[in-house]
């Protein structure tokens, strides 16, 4: 077969396949773009109490910018994905560390370890709103046991983002930790011979081999959690419904309620078309984060 | 009140209630007439639901009709509602409807197929549609047209513990300033129990707090404007959350009816102020059914006006078959079928069926069932289903009354300032067309 029968049978393979694969494509690309795509023509309608919707062209972005519910969801959602953050990124490389080196460890005592993340997050969420109930829970009886004073625990305007961070921080922390596990496994050991070698303790390896060595690791995890975290919902909606008053209304449940609730399914649209800008600008800062940081 | 707002909200509403107080089914009706069809129905996975799918095949044997239900709990539902409806669409034939909360909004947006002919001119022998509760009919119509059949008679009431208040030496509470006396001496007399507790949580808080609001004599709007900073609103505003501030548990701000009947049911709580709903879940386990005494909220300035509301079942604008609809709706709310219900702890919206021997004997056989309907017929008699703002943005306006009182429990603001707050809120909401 000559050059150019070769070429022309190859070019006709490859139409055929991209032929065959079109239908699945365009339909996986249509099942992303037009709810997206749906989502920004709705962020530009308005509607009425009455569901009736008229061309508001950017009157809903121009509400967000004078809309306090909106700068103070937008604050709780921030002060929320901060704390998690820090919180499930130092226990998940504490958890990860302990379980890289306690080798020994049985596999039923590993699986407990890990297995808060495979519960469902509303199963969660009722687990902790009737541990954290003032009145009847077991974490006041807890307390109150050890002479220490009861708390209010998802009911104080000042404690609820706190215990909302700690709730979701139990059940995503083995997560991050199975991530951070599989970076350990990873690492060279030479490094660690060389680091013996020279004497190094235990906490200088840990400072200067072993953390640097996994930022990508961790960066992933953050991007990974982030993501989770900025869209912060379930947990909320379970225990607090964005209360008391309004001190756990991140965001994403504020758009749900204007929504869903009070049918205003544009400015709804704006909302959550915010918060996916937020959500990309985030990722989009760690990825290059672990550009910086890839060995 | 002018000339269009006493047609729109007392003349029509009376005239469509009249309409099908007439003697007028049709001879040749035939449960069988759509036999082969299937009807949707979204239901709210509440007991009113839970009951009435009880006799699912019934209704089937009965018509020969499938029923397909799409069951949700209540927020859900009303997502999945919203969308449906949003997209004209028909896949929900029937639907379970709250007309105190969304009547205006749904009505308004044209949701609600009109039952008015229907009910007149289409009904079986012995359905009976001028036995249903006139009041909840009447808080059904929207516009002259009837929306939705009631499936159920709802109000919150008031339990409290007899041992307690004997032992404190309290007598039953005649009026609400005996209610907080009766919680300070219990706060003095037993430190282990919460002297009384109510809905705290913010969209919750409005169910409640209508009735105090009634009681004391105050009303939502006066004379087109929010008039919770009237001298009524804010006594209202201030009775309500200093109750639930003062004597309320720890965490009073995330309770809803879950977390009350919970904590009354476990002896813990002296009196409680939640739905006729909760009765079975209060005395589950049987603790609770010999030292509590129930009765509708002790009465304010304006004497006792307490808050009644019911599931309705309604047809949906959009479905394709409303006239297969309507036999479901008819089913589902007959006196054969609610007398079942009764008979599982949903309170009848028909006198006829709250009168029945059988029903009256299962009423008879624990003395707080007999308090729990006597109070039941004060609320079917005297009730107000206004929970909330009367206007189309009811669900909404519901988050601002409870914000004010949340702001005065966690003493975040003066009733003034959370009255005011409130008020500047919602005349924007009232103002919304």
């Amino acid at each position: 077969m000559s050059d150019a029968a070769a070429t022309m049978a190859q070019g006709r393979q490859r139409l055929e396949l991209s032929a065959l694969s079109a239908p699945a494509v365009i339909f996986t690309v249509a099942m992303i773009a037009f709810p997206v795509v749906y989502t920004i023509w709705l962020g530009f309608q308005s509607f009425s109490n009455t569901g009736k919707q008229s061309f508001a062209g950017l009157a809903n972005y121009s509400k967000l910018i004078s809309d306090n519910e909106f700068w103070h969801g937008l604050w709780v959602t921030i002060a929320l994905y901060v704390l998690s953050l820090v919180l499930q990124l130092v226990f998940g490389i504490w958890l990860a560390l302990i379980l890289f080196h306690a080798k020994r460890l049985p596999g039923i005592v590993r699986s407990l370890f890990i297995s808060p993340f495979m519960m469902p997050p509303v199963v969660a969420g009722m687990m902790w709103l009737v541990i954290l109930d003032p009145s009847l829970g077991a974490a006041n009886y807890i307390l109150q046991s050890l002479g220490l004073p009861p708390s209010e625990w998802l009911a104080s305007p000042t404690w609820v983002i706190p215990t909302v961070a700690l709730i979701d921080s139990w059940q995503w922390t083995p997560y991050v930790a199975l991530i951070v596990l599989g970076g350990l496994q990873s690492l060279p050991s030479s490094v660690y011979e060389a680091a013996q070698i020279d004497g190094a303790s235990a906490f200088k390896t840990f400072q200067r081999i072993t953390l640097p060595l996994l930022l990508p690791t961790i960066v992933t995890a953050a991007i990974l959690r982030s993501v989770d975290l900025l869209r912060f919902f379930d947990i909320i909606y379970i225990t607090t419904q964005g209360g008391p008053g309004n001190a756990s209304n991140t965001l994403n449940i504020y758009g749900f309620r204007v929504g869903f609730e009070f049918f205003n399914i544009g400015y709804a649209s704006a909302l959550m078309l915010t918060l996916t800008a937020i959500v990309l600008g985030a990722v989009l800062a760690f990825n290059r984060l672990r550009g910086a940081v890839a060995w | 009140m002018n000339a269009r707002m006493f047609a729109v909200r007392v003349a029509l509403p009376v005239l469509a209630v009249a309409a099908i107080s007439v003697e007028a089914h049709a001879a040749d009706f035939d449960w069988k007439k759509f036999q082969g069809k299937t009807v949707t129905f979204l239901a709210n996975n509440n007991p009113v639901a839970q009951a009435l799918l009880t006799y699912k095949d019934d209704f089937e044997k009965l018509t020969g009709m499938t029923l397909k239900v799409d069951g949700y709990q209540e927020q859900q539902m009303r997502q999945r509602l919203v969308t449906v409806m949003n997209a004209h669409s028909d896949e929900v034939d029937v639907f379970m409807t709250l007309p105190s909360r969304e009547g205006e909004q749904f009505s308004a947006a044209g949701w609600y197929a009109d039952l008015t002919a229907m009910a007149r001119n289409d009904v079986a022998k012995e359905y009976d549609p001028a036995g249903l509760s006139q009041a909840l009919l009447k808080a059904a119509t929207f516009g002259g047209k009837l929306t939705s059949m009631p499936m159920n008679i709802e109000g919150p009431i008031f339990y409290y513990r007899t041992d307690i208040f004997k032992k404190c030496g309290i007598e039953k509470p005649a009026t609400i300033k005996d209610v907080e006396a009766a919680a300070a001496k219990i706060k003095a007399c037993d430190s282990s129990v919460t002297p009384f507790v109510s809905r705290g949580l913010k969209p919750a808080i409005a169910y409640t707090f209508s009735n105090v609001l009634h009681n004391i004599g105050g009303s939502y709007i006066a004379n087109g404007k929010s008039n919770l900073c009237s001298a009524k609103g804010k006594e209202a505003l201030d009775t309500y959350s200093r109750l639930l501030r003062d004597f309320g548990p720890p965490g009073v701000v995330n309770y809803s009816f879950q977390q009350i009947s919970a904590l009354y049911r476990s002896g813990r709580a002296a009196m409680s102020f939640e739905s006729s709903n909760e009765l079975r879940t209060a005395m589950e386990g049987g603790a609770r059914l010999k030292d509590t005494a129930l009765m509708p909220f002790p009465a304010g300035e304006a004497g006792q006006v307490p808050t009644v509301i019911g599931w309705g079942l309604t047809v949906s604008s959009h479905s394709k078959q409303p006239d297969a609809a309507w036999y479901f709706v008819q089913w589902a709310t007959s006196p054969a079928v609610q007398k079942k219900m009764a008979l599982q702890g949903i309170a009848p919206p028909r006198p006829s069926v709250a009168n029945d021997p059988e029903y009256r004997k299962w009423i008879d056989e624990e003395p707080v069932r007999k308090e729990w309907q006597a109070a039941l017929d004060v609320l079917a008699t005297k009730g107000s289903s206004e929970v909330g703002y009367p206007i189309v943005a009811n669900p909404e306006s519901r988050e601002f009354i409870g914000q004010a009182v949340q702001d005065m429990i966690l003493k975040q603001k003066s009733v003034d300032q959370a009255c005011a707050d409130a008020d500047k809120a919602l005349d924007a909401l009232i103002a919304q067309k």
